[in-house]
């Protein structure tokens, strides 16, 4: 299997990154500026902090390198086994596009293999030469240039071809197995005849398809979620973390395909999007008439019919309706169908009252969800204002600013980072708030902790973020000397790292589970309680920073001592900050 | 439209003349409606449905032959894979693995060779399925045999009667 990486390496795309934590990639060319001798000691020290985390695992496919590697694979299997394309696009389309799979069946019993995909042995019924043949579906009978057949010998007009091909299209992804209309036969019906018998349309669709199953079939490939975006990812199975940025510069969960939301981890996220949609009509609905497949989880309506469910194609997956448990293992041990046992004794056990009294405490604290709510749902609204902003930025301020203050371009660009800091860590900061609100409340260190670090970078954020918003108008609207200009552009890319620095610190711990709590001991468990106290003030007064010249009375009577500059508690022993490099 | 009418109009022509080759089965059109049929069929000989005759009630779509028709029993029946009170039957040919190449006298077939070999596993009918799924087959023959002649036979062959 391995070896099939190997293969796709050979025509990869080259990836286009943006991590925003890894920091010398985006200053490394910016030595020429004055003002920037303390970015780059920043650059050095998260150098060796993220480097193991910005290695390239992901590969973003656009739709013709999807096809062309399809293209290939077909080529690969069809050379090798000496078959058709069209007989090597079903034998791939079945092992989920994985070549050394279709090898290895094919090798160890290929009769096996031809029967399981529908590829006859061209065991024609030989035609007759002449005359009229009957159409098995519409029973006219036709001479034989109207009639088709497919491996099988079965004939059947092309009307009636076009309309059974057609039908199965309509149906979904599962005209990708398509079978000859006799029903003990099963020969394929593959992309050739599909070519040769439907309209335009329908073959777009199945091409479509083709095309979809072989990125969806794949385990190591996804489609960008973004809406209107045809590219997919490949990504390299357990390889740290899964935040992918697309061309679309859409970024996003590799794992569960919601946007990026690192450092909280996809089962937080889920929780809490559909704790979200909780109110909607939509979602009651859903979670009333829907239960999701067990496999793929789709959600799955029942409107008729047996216990007994079997999933769309391509997921088929056979499940009963009740315990949804696998369909394969009721029989006599659950004591009959209908009355599935599980189901009872599930009931019996208190399970349902449990989801019950759950739901009825999630009243109850209605009001603290709402805290954490509207804390996520601000930074979400303020994320997409500043990529609006950054836009605007782009396109319209950065030439007008640079006229008036006679820079290049270039020179400005710590302008375009500060807003891209400003919209990463809105993201972060965003999903932080889903975080705390499932962090337990009996973890009283953890959640000190915690808010302490949600609250610092929170802080440090609100100040770029003003810095970049307004102060910056001052200097496109007004006319501002070219030394005020410099100390803004010291200001600015100074808070862009410091603030960098910040949720570099939050994502780690968070994705440490805040285990740093405990190794810190009692000591700094006082810090924290009081950080914690003074930073849920500087939460609700956006913009205000932390308790200002609160810093020198703090370092005295505890183990380390903040900052000035950034109010980052350092150790005792640090004689420069940690996280600017300011002095002591 | 025309080539589902078509093509019931020649099932309906074949029917005419495999009458008298297929005794078990009794495919009627409706007189107003060719989109209408009911059937007959003897109940399969060795089976609790022996000397029983089922009416099935046929509804076709339009998109005929390409989707399969609505079959159900209008006579009442005890069989795992019937629902005991629509006469809605659990048979995947008619619903995820339905061909064109189908007809409704094969569906009538199929419908035979069901009630001759029940599916217990997925059951619509959920205490005829248990009683199979059980191992009482005797339970549930009596059952099914006491339904045929309740609702399946000729007045005078009523268990009540004599």
């Amino acid at each position: 299997m391995d070896s099939e990486d190997d293969m796709h390496d050979a025509n990869d795309v080259d990836s286009y990154e943006e991590d925003y934590y890894s920091g010398d990639a985006m200053y490394s060319d910016d030595d020429d500026d004055a003002g920037y001798e303390f970015l780059d000691n920043a650059s050095d020290d998260s150098d060796d902090v993220s480097v193991s985390r910005q290695q390239k695992n992901y590969t973003i496919l656009k739709e013709d390198d999807i096809r062309q590697r399809q293209e290939d694979d077909i080529t690969r299997i069809s050379s090798v086994l000496s078959i058709s394309r069209d007989s090597a696009c079903m034998l791939l389309r079945r092992f989920n596009w994985n070549v050394s799979n279709v090898h290895e069946a094919w090798f160890a019993n290929e009769d096996a293999v031809r029967k399981a995909v529908g590829m006859l042995d061209n065991i024609n019924i030989n035609p007759p030469k002449a005359g009229e043949l009957p159409c098995g579906i519409c029973f006219e009978s036709y001479t034989l240039d109207s009639v088709s057949t497919a491996a099988c010998g079965h004939p059947f007009c092309n009307t009636c071809w076009a309309a059974y091909i057609s039908t199965s299209i309509n149906d979904g992804p599962g005209c990708l197995t398509l079978r000859c209309p006799i029903p003990s036969c099963g020969a394929a019906v593959g992309v050739d005849m599909v070519n040769m018998l439907t309209s335009d349309e329908d073959k777009k669709k199945y091409r479509r398809y083709l095309l979809r199953s072989y990125i969806e079939d794949n385990r190591k490939t996804k489609w960008c979620p973004a809406p209107g975006c045809d590219c997919a990812i490949e990504f390299d199975l357990g390889s740290g973390s899964y935040d992918v940025t697309c061309y679309c510069s859409y970024s996003f969960c590799w794992n569960c395909t919601e946007e990026a939301h690192r450092p909280v981890d996809c089962e937080t996220v889920s929780k809490w999007i559909m704790k979200n949609s909780a109110e909607s009509e939509n979602m009651n609905w859903i979670l009333a008439n829907s239960k999701p497949c067990p496999k793929c989880k789709r959600p799955i309506e029942k409107n008729q019919g047996c216990m007994h469910m079997t999933c769309n194609p391509p997921c088929k997956y056979e499940f009963c309706w009740l315990c949804l448990g696998q369909w394969s293992d009721h029989g006599e041990r659950t004591g009959g169908f209908y009355a599935c046992n599980r189901y009872e004794s599930a009931k019996q056990e208190g399970a349902y009252d449990e989801s019950e009294r759950r739901r009825e405490m999630a009243k109850n604290s209605l009001e603290r969800y709402t805290h954490y709510y509207e804390r996520w749902a601000t930074n979400q609204s303020s994320r997409q204002k500043a990529l609006a902003d950054l836009l605007q930025m782009q396109t319209v301020h950065l030439a007008k600013l640079s006229e008036r203050q006679c820079q290049p371009e270039t020179q400005l660009k710590f302008i375009l980072e500060a807003w891209l800091q400003i919209v990463e860590c809105r993201r972060v900061l965003k999903w932080t708030y889903a975080y705390g609100y499932y962090l337990p409340e009996q973890e009283v260190a953890k959640r000190q902790f915690f808010e302490y670090l949600q609250g610092e970078a929170e802080a440090g954020l609100e100040r770029l973020h003003q810095c970049a918003e307004k102060e910056l108008h001052t200097y496109i609207d007004g006319n501002a000397s070219q030394e005020e200009f410099n100390n803004f552009r010291t200001k600015l890319a100074g808070l862009t790292t410091v603030t960098r620095n910040y949720f570099e610190n939050l994502v780690r711990a968070l994705e440490n589970g805040l285990s740093d709590v405990d190794s810190h001991g009692a000591s700094s468990k006082t810090s924290t309680s009081k950080h914690a106290a003074g930073t849920s003030k500087s939460k609700s007064g956006k913009g205000k920073g932390p308790t200002k010249g609160g810093g020198s009375t703090r370092a005295d009577d505890l183990t380390g001592w903040s900052c000035d500059q950034c109010t980052y508690m350092n150790p005792k022993n640090a004689t420069s900050c940690q996280m600017c490099h300011t002095s002591r | 439209m025309q080539a589902s009418r078509a093509r019931l109009f020649k099932e309906y022509k074949e029917v005419q003349r495999e009458k008298v080759a297929d005794p078990d089965i009794q495919l009627v059109c409706d007189d107003s409606n060719i989109f209408k049929w009911t059937a007959l069929i003897k109940g399969p000989s060795e089976t609790p449905y022996e000397g029983g005759v089922f009416q099935l009630a046929f509804s076709v779509p339009e998109q005929y032959p390409l989707q399969p028709p609505q079959v159900r029993f209008l006579t009442k029946i005890f069989h795992p894979n019937v629902h005991f009170k629509t006469g809605e039957i659990c048979l995947d040919i008619l619903k995820n693995a339905w061909s064109p190449a189908w007809t409704l006298q094969s569906v009538c077939r199929a419908i035979i060779a069901l009630m001759a070999h029940p599916e217990p596993d997925s059951p619509l009918n959920c205490d005829s399925g248990n009683l199979l799924r059980s191992g009482d087959v005797r339970g549930f023959q009596s059952m099914a045999k006491m339904y045929t002649r309740l609702a399946a036979m000729p007045k005078k062959g009523r268990i009540f009667s004599t």
